[in-house]
C-alpha cells in the first residue's frame, strides 16, 4: 500500500499518481473558470468579462486567422489557412513584440561583459559599482518622460525601458558571481602564465556562464513586464498594444488567448535556455 | 440588487429572531438600501464630488429614505465596475455606454444627460498640418475612444473621408501623452481632451485644427444606471434622488457659486481658473428643461447613429456582433434604432422631466 500522507518525506507515489497530482490545480482552475463563466452567462447571455468556450473559440479564431483591424491586407476568398495565419493579428503582434524583446536581450550581452570587468578589475569596480548600485534602485518606469525625449516614442524608448529596467540587476548579479570565483584559481592561472584577459575570458567567464544564463532566465519575466508597460503607454502594434486596445471594449475573448500565448512564449524561451545550459555546461549542477 | 435583497432578508430574519427571543429588545432598525455611483475626473462630472461634500446628496437621499455613496474611479476602472455590476450607476460618454455595458449585454439607461463636449476634445498639430496633410503622419491618441471618433469626424467634415485608412495612429496612454508629445518636436499631431489640451497648446508651435465644438451634441456625458434597477421601487427612488441632487448641484456650479466651483475644481486637482476654462467648453444642460428637450429632440437620434456606426466599424461592439442593429437604442418617444428584441441602451428623460416640473 502506497503511503498517501502528504507529510511523508520517504513517500514514493507511483508515476500515475504523481501525474494526476500535478494536473490537479490546472483542473481546479479550469473548473472554477467554467463555473463562473456559466453562472455569469446564465445571468447575462452576452457577458464579456468571463467569456464562454464558444466566445473564446471565436476570439482565438479572430486572432489567429483574421488580419489586424488597422491592416490594409484583405485575404483573398480562397486564401489558404497558412496564408491567413501569416497575415493574422497575433503573428503581426508577436513579430513586433518579439523583435523588441530580442533586441533588448542582445543588448544585455554587453551588460554582462561589463559586469565581468566590474567584478574582476578594481578600476572598473571603482568607476561603475556605486553608480550601478544607485541606478539599480531607480524605478525605470518613472523615467519615461525622459526616455521619450532621448529615444522618441517609437521603438527605441521601449527597448531602452527594458534594458534600463533589467540591466543593472543583471550587472549586480553577475558581479557577485565573479566575486564568488575562488581567488586561488585566479592566482593559479597567473602562475600558469595567463594574462589578464585570459583570466577574465577563459577562467572566470567560462565558470560563471551557466549561472549567468540562469540569472537571465529569472529576468525574462521582468523583461516582459517592462515590454508590456512600454507598449501599453505608446505603440501602434505589439502583444500588449492589442491587449490595451481590447480592454477598451472588454474584449476578454481575445485578451485571454493572448495572455496564454505570451505565457507559452515565455515558457518556451525559458525552456530552450535551460536546455542550452544543460547541453553547454553538463558539469554544472543547480 | 439580488444580493442586497438576500442580505436584507437575512437581516430581517435575524431581527425577527431577536425580537421573539427577547420582547424587551429595542426595535431593530431595517437597513436602508444603499446605492453606489461611480464617477471619474472630467469637467462635467467633477460636480459629483461637490455634491457629496456639500451634503446636497445626503439631503436628497434622506428625502427618499435611501443611502447613496459616490465613489471616484479611473475612467476605465469605473466602466469595468459598472459592467461587472459592482456599482449601480456610473458617469460615461454616449460612446462608452454603447460599447462597454450595452454591448456586453448589460441593459443600461441614461437618466441624466449632463452636458456635451463643446471644445473639450481637440485635434492639435504642429507645423501647420491640416486634415489634408495629416494622413501618413503619426497621430498620438488614446485609440478606440472619443478621441479617435473626433479625429474621424474631423477628417470627414473636411472632405478627407477617402484618406481615413491612411491615418497612422499611435495608441498613447493619457497619463503620458502630454510629455510624450511635447518632448519631441518630431511628433506632429495629437488628439486629446482638456485639461491636457490646455497643457499642450501652452506650447505656441501647436495649433488646434478641430475640436468638439464643431460637432456639438455628439460627445455626450451621461449618468447611466442599470435598467433593471429602474424596475424596482428602491431603484426608482434612487434615480429620483440622484437626479434631484444633480440639478441642485449643477445649478450652483452654473451660477458660479464659489464653493461649488472650488470643490469641483479640487475634485480633479485643477486650479479654479483652469476649471472655469474647462467649463467654458463644456455645454452644461444646467436646466432640466434644456436636457429634456435635447433628449426628446430628433437630433439626438441622428448623432447617436453616427456614434453607433463608428463603434460598429471599429469592432467596439465585440467580435460576436455581426450587425450594428444588434445593439439597439430606445429613445424617449419610443423609437428604436436597431432590432426591437435587442434593445440594450435607453435614453430615459422621465426623471429629468420630473426635475423640470419640480416633482422630485
Amino acid at each position: 500500500m502506497a503511503n498517501l500522507s502528504p507529510f511523508e518525506i520517504q513517500a514514493r507515489p507511483n508515476r500515475l499518481l504523481m501525474q494526476a497530482a500535478s494536473c490537479m490545480l490546472f483542473v481546479i482552475c479550469m473548473g472554477l473558470y467554467m463555473q463562473t463563466s456559466v453562472r455569469r452567462h446564465h445571468e447575462n447571455p452576452e457577458d464579456r468579462v468571463v467569456p464562454s468556450l464558444t466566445q473564446l473559440a471565436a476570439g482565438i479564431h479572430a486572432s489567429v486567422l483574421e488580419p489586424a483591424e488597422e491592416d490594409d491586407y484583405i485575404p483573398a476568398d480562397n486564401a489558404s489557412k497558412w496564408e491567413r495565419f501569416k497575415h493574422s493579428m497575433i503573428v503581426k503582434d508577436t513579430i513586433s513584440s518579439g523583435r523588441r524583446f530580442l533586441i533588448s536581450l542582445a543588448l544585455l550581452i554587453p551588460a554582462v561583459v561589463l559586469a565581468l570587468h566590474i567584478g574582476l578589475y578594481p578600476w572598473f569596480g571603482a568607476f561603475f559599482m556605486r553608480f550601478v548600485l544607485f541606478f539599480d534602485k531607480i524605478v525605470a518606469l518613472s523615467l519615461l518622460p525622459i526616455l521619450f525625449i532621448v529615444f522618441g516614442i517609437e521603438e527605441w524608448s521601449k527597448i531602452a525601458l527594458i534594458v534600463i529596467g533589467v540591466a543593472p540587476t543583471m550587472i549586480l548579479d553577475v558581479t557577485q558571481m565573479v566575486k564568488a570565483v575562488p581567488q586561488e584559481q585566479i592566482v593559479k592561472a597567473f602562475t600558469l602564465d595567463a594574462n589578464n584577459f585570459d583570466v577574465a575570458y577563459r577562467v572566470v567567464s567560462r565558470q560563471i556562464m551557466p549561472q549567468v544564463i540562469n540569472s537571465l532566465r529569472l529576468n525574462l519575466k521582468p523583461m516582459m513586464l517592462f515590454l508590456f508597460a512600454g507598449e501599453m503607454i505608446a505603440a501602434s502594434d505589439g502583444l500588449a498594444y492589442r491587449i490595451a486596445i481590447m480592454r477598451r471594449h472588454m474584449g476578454m475573448d481575445v485578451i485571454l488567448p493572448y495572455v496564454l500565448w505570451v505565457a507559452l512564449l515565455l515558457f518556451l524561451i525559458d525552456f530552450s535556455l535551460r536546455t542550452l545550459n544543460r547541453r553547454m555546461h553538463p558539469w554544472f549542477q543547480a | 440588487m439580488k444580493q442586497m435583497k438576500k442580505h436584507l432578508s437575512r437581516v430581517v430574519a435575524a431581527a425577527a429572531m431577536v425580537l421573539t427571543m427577547a420582547s424587551f429588545a429595542p426595535q431593530a432598525k431595517a437597513e436602508t438600501p444603499t446605492f453606489t455611483v461611480g464617477w471619474s475626473v472630467y469637467a462635467g462630472w467633477n460636480p459629483y464630488f461637490y455634491m457629496q461634500k456639500s451634503g446636497i446628496l445626503k439631503k436628497w437621499a434622506d428625502k427618499y429614505g435611501i443611502a447613496i455613496k459616490v465613489q471616484r474611479f479611473d475612467y476605465a476602472a469605473s466602466l469595468d465596475s459598472f459592467v461587472a455590476k459592482n456599482i449601480d450607476a456610473c458617469t460615461m460618454t454616449n460612446m462608452e455606454a454603447l460599447d462597454m455595458p450595452a454591448a456586453a449585454g448589460v441593459d443600461s439607461t441614461a437618466i441624466i444627460v449632463g452636458d456635451y463636449s463643446n471644445g473639450n476634445d481637440a485635434v492639435l498639430t504642429r507645423n501647420g498640418l491640416t486634415f489634408a496633410t495629416l494622413p501618413g503622419k503619426p497621430v498620438m491618441l488614446v485609440q478606440k475612444t472619443v478621441s479617435e471618433y473626433l479625429l474621424e469626424r474631423g477628417m470627414v467634415l473636411n472632405g478627407q473621408q477617402a484618406q481615413l485608412n491612411k491615418l497612422k495612429l499611435i495608441n498613447t496612454s493619457d497619463s503620458d501623452i502630454v510629455a510624450a508629445f511635447l518632448n519631441n518636436k518630431g511628433n506632429q499631431a495629437v488628439v486629446t481632451w482638456k485639461p491636457l489640451v490646455s497643457q499642450i497648446v501652452a506650447d505656441k508651435s501647436v495649433k488646434s485644427i478641430f475640436d468638439s465644438s464643431k460637432i456639438p451634441g455628439e460627445i455626450l456625458d451621461l449618468l447611466v444606471v442599470r435598467t433593471e434597477l429602474l424596475n424596482t421601487p428602491n431603484g426608482q427612488k434612487f434615480a429620483k434622488a440622484i437626479t434631484g441632487a444633480w440639478y441642485e448641484t449643477i445649478q450652483q456650479v452654473a451660477a458660479g457659486q464659489a464653493n461649488a466651483i472650488k470643490y469641483s475644481a479640487a475634485a480633479s486637482g485643477d486650479s479654479v481658473d483652469s476649471y472655469k476654462e474647462q467649463l467654458k467648453t463644456t455645454a452644461l444642460f444646467s436646466a432640466p428643461a434644456a436636457a429634456v428637450s435635447f433628449t426628446n429632440g430628433p437630433d439626438l437620434q441622428k448623432k447617436m447613429d453616427l456614434v453607433r456606426q463608428f463603434c460598429f466599424t471599429h469592432g467596439l461592439l465585440g467580435q460576436g456582433i455581426k450587425s450594428v442593429d444588434d445593439v439597439a437604442i430606445l429613445y424617449p418617444n419610443g423609437t428604436i434604432q436597431g432590432k426591437k428584441d435587442r434593445v440594450r441602451f435607453r435614453f430615459n428623460s422621465a426623471y429629468m422631466q420630473a426635475a423640470q416640473l419640480g416633482k422630485l
